[in-house]
């Protein structure tokens, strides 16, 4: 086991890896946190995502905006290419599977992109359709990959009204499966109106938001299951 | 390590969507490829030292790598294209964009190749280029093999107008591609006067103080 000093060492440098956007200093974090023997998820989580919160503080702040967060990004990615085959199955008490996508007519996809990468980390199986992903294409591909959860991002009000369309339609076909919107012009009263089990403000929201989901699906897949 | 051939800051603060508005200052880094340089590694280690030395200084910026090196499956890659080197190279006062539809340089024409570094900080811009200095000269319109060249006069207050119809120059390119294994033309670079002009043994322009 890696001696305290060394690893608090390791993990400040990929937390400030994530910070700096310093691809390098990330994926050097990473080899040496291996090297050391430190557990990957501690590596990940301790570090690389301890990193992108502070990034999420200084982006609320204005002192970051969206270049630095997306360089960010890119520096935890790079770490986390190295650290995840490395990861015993998260243990987050849920694993689940989720099909995210921005809505029809809209090209905007960097808060999708964030919300992807924070799935991505924290072990979820993730199905990217991708931008300007036409409605029926998540109806289809939930029903496909039998996923869990489905995450819908507009940024635009204009683009933003085929939500509504694709949640009535999700529900229809699979009543069990939740769907999650999110997007400048959303919000938690939009989300109620359209019968979305979940909202989320931002990219960590929205892992808590889905965690919550999968967790509660489970739950009554479980009971349900019990009764049988 | 060898420096550029050029640098310039200009005032971009017109130029700039809403993700990248605060920053308003882009230093153009030019280098000539006639100087049978590794010119695309050498950009990426000056705009990479450009953006460690303005951050150590508590600045931001974004490097905009040179157009042939634009690493794919980057998340970052997406923001290149909301700004173009021509916009630093014209605001910077380094060049105007010639009927060729390229930054032209008076003394080293449309040999360079450019990266820019985009920044919030507050540096003295340069004069920037408003008007082209083609003057009557039709040489590259004459010579371009594939009629893409319209002829038009660029000036600084008319960014967006289409100059160059690159479809029909793709077109030809992506045609010697097939023939030929190889896409090159760039008749427009070589018979540009300014581009003939010398090998780069002239003093450096004033703009290039930067």
């Amino acid at each position: 086991m890696a001696d305290e000093a060394k690893k608090k060492e390791i993990l400040e440098k990929l937390r400030n890896g994530v910070i700096q956007y310093d691809e390098d200093a990330c994926k050097e974090g990473a080899n040496e946190a291996l090297e050391a023997g430190i557990d990957a998820n501690e590596a990940i989580f301790e570090g690389l995502v301890s990193g992108m919160e502070e990034v999420g503080r200084l982006f609320e702040a204005q002192e970051y905006f969206v270049p630095e967060i997306l360089m960010c990004a890119d520096a935890l990615y790079a770490g986390l290419g190295i650290l995840k085959p490395h990861c015993k199955q998260m243990d987050l008490g849920v694993k689940g599977s989720v099909v995210i996508g921005t809505v029809e007519g809209d090209v905007h996809d960097i808060g999708k992109n964030l919300v992807k990468m924070m799935f991505d980390v924290a072990g979820f199986n993730v199905y990217d359709l991708g931008r300007d992903v036409p409605l029926d294409n998540f109806v289809e591909e939930q029903l496909k990959t039998d996923s869990d959860l489905v995450c819908l991002s507009a940024m635009m009000t204009t683009s933003m009204v085929g939500m509504p369309k694709v949640i009535e339609k999700i529900k229809k076909k699979n009543p069990n499966c939740m769907v999650m919107i999110g997007g400048a012009p959303t919000s938690k009263d939009l989300a109620d109106k359209w019968g979305a089990d979940g909202y989320a403000e931002d990219a960590s929201n929205a892992l808590k938001e889905a965690i919550k989901m999968v967790a509660f699906l489970k739950k009554l897949r479980d009971e349900q299951m019990a009764k049988q | 390590m060898e420096g550029a051939t050029l640098v310039g800051v200009g005032d971009v603060t017109e130029a700039l969507s809403s993700e990248i508005v605060h920053l308003n200052r882009g230093v153009a880094i030019a280098i000539n490829r006639s100087l049978n340089r590794q010119t695309i590694v050498l950009l990426s280690k000056l705009q990479g030292l450009t953006a460690v030395w303005l951050r150590s200084r508590g600045y931001l910026s974004l490097a905009i790598p040179p157009d042939s090196d634009r690493r794919k499956g980057k998340l970052i890659t997406r923001l290149y294209k909301l700004f173009c080197h021509k916009t630093a190279a014209t605001c910077s006062g380094l060049g105007w964009v010639g009927k060729n539809g390229l930054v032209i340089n008076r003394q080293y024409g449309s040999k360079l190749s450019w990266a820019t570094v985009l920044t919030n900080a507050p540096l003295d811009p340069d004069e920037p280029m408003m008007e082209s200095e083609c003057g009557n000269c039709d040489l590259c319109v004459t010579h371009c093999p594939s009629g893409a060249i319209r002829g038009h006069h660029w000036s600084m207050s008319e960014p967006r107008k289409r100059i160059v119809s690159y479809d029909k120059c793709l077109a030809l390119k992506q045609k010697r591609q097939m023939l030929e294994g190889k896409p090159n033309c760039g008749f427009c670079v070589t018979v540009c006067p300014y581009s003939r002009k010398n090998g780069g043994t002239e003093k450096r322009s004033p703009e290039s103080q930067g």
